[in-house]
């Protein structure tokens, strides 16, 4: 089994002391972030890579801190979400439905204790499904060219139909703003200036880090001001901690079957951590049939949310390890992590830098233990951290945010251009515009150009080699199903329950 | 990491004692971490704590842009008389500083340091190519201009592509009709390459012995004036087959135009004492660098003298004026 | 009303990019698409979605009260001004300066924001520059102390 022999070489990285403490950090501070209510795992992964990479450590650590921090914000969502009603992510939305009222009526140990055990469940799950489909994924990756990787991109921009969010118009608006952005600086083929204003500092284009600062943590600031409104004082945590063996028996099965649920939607690009614990969710108090009490604090409406918005989470790194392919928003950033180290992330990765990969995948099974450690008898500490005073949490996210981008590139210049592109945020935000296709767009635009150019370069302008190989064949004919499938999928789910409307 | 931070600790409290050596040491790499430029500085920086030169550890810090140009233009302006901060160059900004990429600042306005290695041009095929040596390629080249395609690291105006239109060149070929395609970088171009996506790869001999060893690639010439020592010697020139193609790409450092003569001598001094030292040709070589050392007005003549050879090689690929 | 208006200045954006792209033009180029084409076609269809977004009817956007408005808009002017002095005055000044009034604008007292400010300033500075070995700058000013 090579697979294996790969995967304990990966427990050889993670498992140095250096790796271990720098995961621990990471499960730490995700749980934290998680936890805050307005501060995602997006925000937590955004504004701790520039500090990584301050930190001079070296990519793999680098990676193993922010998939930690990854891990941990999924944790930690449902803390703020259970206590205050208040989701601490969007992946925790579904987790306030039963878990508050379980809290009021004094349950919340048990809610606490289930819903960290069954994020448990679902990252493991995910995690033994990474290791069986992500070798097998990147085995045939190795083929890609540059007409492969054009319809790979291709196939990443139709996945975004998952992205979508209300508005078709505002979602085509806010991708399109960053495929623009993607093509300011030097045009690798042709080596000219675009759209630079011949200002030196824009030569090598817009940072990446500096538009994800902008977009997730100066607007969020914005937007905190705005929706300052006084959270509710957390219900303590009384009386029993754990769960009982009759609470444990009613959600096993709930637990596994939206454990496995989640990962397959993870896995689908574009389709991320809400989608997959609302669907789970619904699917489950369908099952449970008459006799349920979900809506006022079923413990199985705790479990199927937190079990499928950590697999997905944990799922969508598939995409992103074996093809370079952004799944979320919060996966984009991550591959912004690997350029920032000049590592291309794609195909090859796994060939090229099993180091990275398989430490990675190794540290998620590591950060996840460290996770259900911390979130079942030290649940105590972190409730604590609900109640860090804004005013002292804003400034600190806003000085830390902008450090981290002073430290990548050293200039103030991509200081104040992230703050403008922080307020071009905000607006956007305000007006519903959904965030993540811009800052695919931007991750997208650049490579999905010049790969276009290249391959048309290399067959002297004739298109049919972008159809040439069966790999992109194949990829034609996943991008066409990304783009009918969500829609098929719907009407056949609104025949099955006219009744009841799906929650989204 | 933090045996690491403790020991910058302590340097920053001993820092306060006087020194002849220049304050705050710090080496600026132009460029992403990982790149040649990070190689650069952590040449400078790993010598000079070897060779006990300081007393604070060396910082490496990096300021991305335009193969230098940001940092060319953040050090004259904003940080011209820190005695402390070199800043590393290549090849590559010298050629960018020609075609005036760099802004208003000409060669003259930094005081060059030190070229402490160089890198050399290599021109690349696949293991199984029909091409066994510079003359097959450059032949089929002439005779089909249409048929070869070049690939290489770099946009039209790059080290890469000049490589690349001087073998054109050398094949009676026009650099407008040869045909080239520019990847992200040399480990794109190289995957290319043993993708069979394109023929031929105009590269850099330090980037080749590890791809030479697993037998996937062959190198038809080395782009330098002379054999190069080490696992290439089997290599054989592009002069040594006929042909007059010749890059070599420096690296070294150079400090603002406002730092002060002791301090600038104290530089001075410190390369001339290490480059003489065999503990760092030993650490060059371990960065896959040849020995090119040049420091102070020698260096700045050659700077110079670079500058000209490109602006006329700009004027004949019509690259003048961008 | 909000997407009209933002609808129509993306559009006035879009033209304008075509303007300032239309000129694109390499020197030399091997390749049978070229730089112009793609950011062309990328702003057409941003100023196509730019009129979509003029033509909506219905607005969900809901603006915060005026007074809150104005803080968003001074907390966004404090941030850029930190950009922007965070290396003439020093991380130390400019962050002490942009937390004061950031931290009054989430509720803290004086006395609260002038401690959080200092204690975040001084903090932050010793834990990356000292100890991450981040090098901040330590202002003109401050120089001779800090060295």
């Amino acid at each position: 089994m090579e697979t294996l022999s790969l995967l304990m070489q990966g427990f050889a990285v993670a498992g140095t002391p250096e790796n271990l403490m720098i995961a621990l950090v990471g499960c730490f501070l995700g749980t934290i972030v998680g936890l805050l209510p307005g501060l995602g795992p997006i925000n937590g992964v955004a504004i701790l890579l520039p500090i990584a990479f301050a930190m001079k450590l070296p990519p793999e650590s680098a990676l193993i801190l922010l998939c930690a921090v990854y891990a941990g914000c999924e944790y930690g969502g449902r803390i703020s979400a259970i206590l205050i009603n208040v989701p601490g992510d969007a992946g925790a939305v579904m987790t306030t439905l039963d878990g508050y009222p379980m809290a009021k009526k004094g349950l919340a140990g048990p809610a606490l204790s289930m819903s960290a055990l069954a994020s448990f469940i679902g990252a493991l799950v995910a995690t033994i499904g990474i290791v069986a489909f992500a070798p097998l994924l990147a085995e045939w990756a190795i083929a890609f060219g540059p007409a492969e990787y054009f319809v790979l991109m291709v196939l990443a921009l139709c996945c975004l139909g998952g992205l979508v969010g209300d508005s078709l118009p505002k979602a085509l608006t806010a991708c399109l703003i960053g495929l623009f952005l993607s093509t300011v600086g030097i045009d690798s083929n042709s080596g000219i200036y675009r759209y630079t204003f011949d200002l030196l500092h824009l030569q090598d284009g817009i940072p990446f880090i500096v538009i994800v600062i902008g977009l997730f943590a100066v607007s969020e600031l914005m937007l905190m001001l705005q929706n300052a409104h006084a959270a509710g004082e957390p219900i303590s945590v009384t009386g029993r901690l754990m769960f009982n063996t009759q609470e444990f028996m009613l959600a096993k099965w709930t637990m596994l079957r939206s454990a496995l649920s989640g990962f397959f939607i993870g896995v689908l690009p574009g389709a991320g951590a809400t989608i997959a614990s609302a669907m789970c969710y619904a699917a489950e108090r369908r099952m449970a049939g008459k006799d349920h009490q979900f809506g006022q604090g079923d413990i199985r409406g705790v479990a199927a949310p937190e079990a499928a918005n950590n697999a997905s989470a944990n799922g969508s790194l598939v995409p992103m390890l074996t093809l370079g392919v952004p799944g979320s928003g919060t996966t984009a950033v991550m591959i912004g992590a690997l350029t920032l180290y000049n590592i291309t992330p794609g195909p090859t990765l796994f060939q090229d830098q099993p180091v990275i990969v398989w430490g990675l995948i190794a540290s998620l099974f590591i950060a996840n233990v460290m996770l259900l450690v911390m979130n079942i008898p030290l649940i105590r500490v972190f409730v604590k951290f609900l109640s860090i005073p804004n005013w002292l949490l804003v400034p600190g996210v806003a000085a830390i945010s902008l450090v981290g981008v002073y430290a990548v590139h050293g200039t103030t210049f991509d200081l104040i251009l992230g703050t403008l592109i922080g307020g071009l945020g905000y607006l956007l935000r305000v007006m519903n515009f959904p965030i993540a296709p811009f800052i695919l767009g931007f991750v997208l635009g650049d490579m999905m150009e010049q790969n276009l150019r290249r391959a048309l370069s290399i067959s002297d302008g004739d298109p049919s080699i972008l159809f040439a190989s069966p790999i992109a064949i194949g990829l034609w004919v996943a991008a066409a199903a990304m783009l009918i499938g969500p829609r098929v999928m719907k009407a056949i789910d609104a025949r099955r329950v006219p009744q009841e409307a799906v929650a989204h | 990491m933090l045996k690491k931070s403790v020991l910058a600790l302590a340097a920053c409290v001993l820092a306060g004692s006087a020194f002849a050596a220049p304050e705050k040491p710090e080496c600026i790499a132009p460029a992403k971490p990982g790149g040649g430029f990070d190689l650069t500085c952590k040449l400078v920086q790993s010598a000079l704590q070897n060779g006990k030169y300081l007393d604070a550890p060396m910082r490496v810090t990096y300021m991305p842009g335009g193969i230098g140009a940001v940092a060319y233009n953040t050090v004259i302006a904003n940080r011209p008389a820190e005695g402390g901060t070199v800043v590393a160059f290549s090849g590559g900004s010298i050629l960018n500083l020609a075609l005036g990429k760099f802004g208003k600042y000409t060669e003259k306005d930094v005081k060059w340091v030190a070229a402490v290695g160089a890198d050399y041009g290599a021109v690349i095929v696949r293991a199984d190519s029909p091409y066994q040596n510079l003359k097959d390629l450059i032949e089929a080249t002439r005779a089909n201009p249409g048929k070869i395609v070049y690939g290489a690291g770099g946009s039209v105006g790059s080290q890469d592509w000049m490589k690349s239109a001087l073998i054109a060149r050398e094949a009676g070929v026009n650099y407008k009709n040869m045909r080239y395609v520019a990847f992200e970088g040399g480990g794109e171009a190289m995957t290319a390459l043993m993708g069979g996506h394109v023929q031929a790869y105009t590269g850099d001999a330090s980037e080749v012995a590890a791809h030479l060893k697993g037998g996937r690639v062959r190198v038809l010439a080395v782009l330098s004036p002379e054999r190069l020592p080490g696992e290439l010697t089997a290599i054989p020139t592009a002069i040594e087959q006929g042909y007059k193609v010749e890059w070599t790409i420096a690296r070294g450092y150079y400090v603002g135009p406002k730092v002060s003569d002791a301090d600038y001598r104290w530089w001075l001094g410190s390369f001339d004492k290490m480059l003489g030292s065999p503990e760092f040709d030993k650490l060059r070589a371990e960065r896959g660098l040849f020995p090119f050392n040049l420091t102070g007005d020698k260096l700045a003549d050659y700077v110079g003298k670079e500058v000209k050879r490109y602006t006329l090689l700009a004027q004949e690929f019509g690259l003048a004026g961008q | 009303m909000s997407e009209r208006i933002f609808g129509g200045v993306l559009l006035l954006m879009s033209l304008a990019g075509i303007w300032i792209g239309w000129d694109l033009r390499p020197p030399v180029s091997y390749e049978p698409v070229g730089p112009r084409a793609f950011p062309l076609l990328v702003l057409a269809l941003l100023g196509v979605c730019a009129v979509m977004l003029m033509r909506e009817k219905t607005s969900d956007t809901v603006w915060a009260p005026p007074p809150v408005l104005r803080r968003i808009g001074a907390l966004f002017l404090i941030v850029l001004a930190y950009a922007l002095l965070f290396d003439k005055l020093g991380f130390i000044v400019a962050t002490a300066l942009m937390t004061i009034p950031v931290a009054r604008f989430f509720g803290g007292s004086w006395k609260q924001s002038v401690a959080g400010g200092l204690g975040l300033g001084v903090g932050m500075f010793i834990f990356f520059d000292r100890l991450l070995d981040v090098a901040l700058p330590t202002g003109l000013w401050l120089n001779g102390i800090l060295g």
